[in-house]
């Protein structure tokens, strides 16, 4: 589903100074994986979920997504690519606070390009009907516990039923009980809805509820 | 999903600060409206002094009004004086519908204790159809009682009013002035006028000339009017005037004017004066529009975080360039339709003193530029917006 070849990220940090995140990653997501990318902060990790989810461009070297060469994409099948294709989750939640739950929830629908074949409303109902958070539905984010916010935004990622989870940090910070049942969450939507999902941690004991353990250090698999 | 609700939400996080911004536009688009309202008001009002005299009429008057800069109804630069052989000349042209000898002088009208001062109209019974007169009581004098010399005045009602207590009660009453007594047989339709140094047809007075000659004792007119009786015939009459005067007159001693020809010289310096001011009320359109795109790049610095949140859900750059321009159209429009709305409301209290009044161009081009100043001076800002890198974005703090 997702196969990066020699990939390599370089910030250009003066004029003469060049960090390199990414030397030389190659590596195949198949579908329907439940793995994690672990290792210590600074190791570039994150840089690669965001390449593998499209927020970012490699420097260097080939990611396909389901066969496309995503270089040989334009801005536009790129957004459409992160609304249909992906659902992130994000250590900070990344909800927008002026919107309510459920506005959060649908706000992927409103970019959608292609005819949505569900009640978008309905659907997200479902949503937080399952993840305990239907009666939130009209209440605002900053109004809501930090693990009633990650759930919001599990079910945002959702919304537009992507083959693709990439959650970063997803329980980073909550507590650990909290952070459990989002794992618990994660790791049922890989069984039940057959989701590949992809987990950022610097945290083994997360990295071990995986099926896969992608171990990053210093921007090279270990 | 709402970026209207989600532009309005903002607004009303930072009420002040919409309020100020929108405040640039009020004033801008107030300036072009109330200017471009008196602009209208005077111009129709001309227009209706102008209508109010009747169409197709051509004046005969001594000297050249247009270029001597005085627009007075009668000519006020005199250098030569027409007489009752130039009427009869004139009156030999065809297509002339009428013609209308007019000898004007102001007195002072006695009636009883009152006092007043007016001004006379002598002339024919055509005066009444140019001038587009009516009487509203009593009757308008004729052609035999100008032959006959009958003393009877027609007045205005305002005069009417001011020597008889009330218009109505005038008719039959008599009036002295110049030495002899007049019999007031009729009182004209109320017109209005008198603002801005324009004449007050209310206090005209209107008798036949042929009477007036026992003061008009050089037996002269300050101007001849002669209407035509077609539009297309108004050149060939004029021909015909010049031809028949030059024989009496040198060319610069009188001028023929056409009625129309004076309204459109008036019209096109009104044009080119309001233009002007328009145009430097329209500064402050531009002024306003800088404030709104300064308030909206720091609306843009201030969600940058919400725009990488947007993107990474799979918002287009236009997406995000539309939320902006949306938001900064709307922020206009508040200051546009505000403006429009206290333009409106200073119109009414004016339209008192003043014709003033919006048309429906100007609140189509109020709303039209408001809008466009918040797309112009917004898309720089919403092109910033729409050209960060979502990465970048998402991780601002």
């Amino acid at each position: 589903m997702i196969q990066l070849t020699h990939v390599w990220k370089k910030y250009q940090i003066d004029d003469d100074v060049v960090f390199t995140a990414l030397k030389d990653i190659s590596l195949t997501i198949e579908k329907g994986e439940f793995s994690s990318l672990i290792g210590p902060s600074g190791s570039g990790k994150s840089t690669l979920m965001h390449i593998i989810g499209l927020l970012d461009k490699s420097s260097d070297g080939e990611v396909l997504i389901e066969g496309r060469n995503t270089a040989e994409l334009s801005d536009d099948e790129i957004s459409t690519l992160r609304n249909e294709f992906v659902g992130f989750v994000f250590q900070q939640f990344n909800l927008i606070n002026k919107l309510t739950i459920k506005e959060n929830i649908l706000l992927p629908t409103t970019y959608a390009r292609k005819k949505i074949e569900y009640d978008p409303g309905k659907k997200a109902d479902e949503i937080m009907e399952r993840f305990g958070i239907l009666e939130k539905a009209n209440s605002y984010p900053n109004r809501i516990s930090g693990g009633q916010q990650q759930r919001v935004a599990i079910a945002r990622a959702l919304i537009m039923s992507p083959s693709l989870i990439l959650a970063d940090e997803p329980t980073g910070n909550l507590d650990t009980k909290t952070g459990d049942e989002i794992m618990k969450l994660l790791s049922q939507l890989n069984k039940e809805d057959n989701i590949t999902v992809l987990i950022v941690t610097h945290e083994q004991d997360i990295a071990a509820k995986t099926k896969r353990k992608i171990q990053i250090v210093d921007g090279k698999i270990a | 999903m709402g970026f209207i609700r989600s532009a309005f939400f903002d607004f009303s996080r930072n009420k002040g600060r919409t309020f100020l911004t929108s405040l640039g536009i009020l004033i801008g688009v107030m300036a072009v409206v109330l200017l471009t309202a008196f602009g209208l008001g005077l111009r129709a009002y001309i227009e209706q002094q102008f209508e109010d005299l009747g169409s197709n009429l051509i004046r005969v008057v001594p000297g050249n009004p247009l270029e001597g800069g005085s627009f007075s109804n009668l000519g006020s630069y005199i250098t030569i004086e027409f007489d009752e052989k130039d009427v009869q000349n004139l009156s030999r042209i065809r297509d002339v519908k009428i013609i209308v000898p007019v000898y004007s002088k102001t007195i002072n009208m006695v009636a009883g204790n009152n006092k007043e001062s007016s001004t006379i109209y002598a002339s024919t019974e055509g005066i009444f159809t140019t001038l587009n007169v009516k009487a509203e009581y009593g009757r308008l004098f004729t052609d035999q009682e100008v032959d006959k010399r009958s003393k009877v005045i027609v007045i205005g009602p305002t005069l009417a009013a001011d020597l008889f207590s009330s218009a109505k009660n005038a008719v039959g009453k008599s009036v002295k002035f110049e030495g002899q007594k007049y019999m007031v047989i009729g009182v004209t339709e109320k017109k209005g006028g008198g603002g801005f140094g324009g004449p007050d047809f209310d206090t005209f007075t209107y008798m036949p000339y042929k009477t007036a000659f026992t003061f008009n004792t050089e037996k002269t007119f300050m101007v001849i009017i002669l209407q035509a009786k077609n539009d297309q015939d108004i050149k060939p009459v004029i021909k015909q005037v010049e031809e028949i005067l030059s024989k009496r007159y040198e060319e610069e001693e009188f001028s023929v004017i056409q009625q129309e020809e004076l309204l459109t010289a008036i019209n096109s310096i009104f044009g080119v004066v309001n233009t002007v001011l328009v145009a430097i009320a329209a500064i402050s359109l531009i002024v306003g529009g800088i404030g709104i795109m300064n308030i909206m790049y720091v609306t843009v610095t201030e969600r940058i975080k919400e725009i990488g949140i947007r993107r990474a859900l799979g918002a287009r750059k236009s997406d995000i360039l539309i939320q902006f321009l949306v938001a900064s159209v709307i922020l206009s429009l508040i200051g546009g339709i505000a403006g429009l709305t206290v333009s409106y409301i200073i119109v009414l209290f004016i339209q008192a003193y003043f014709p003033a009044y919006i048309d429906l161009n100007s609140v189509l081009l109020a709303i039209g530029v408001s809008s466009a100043i918040g797309i112009i001076f917004g898309v720089f800002p919403a092109k910033k917006a729409a050209d960060l890198s979502p990465i970048d974005a998402i991780r601002y703090e």
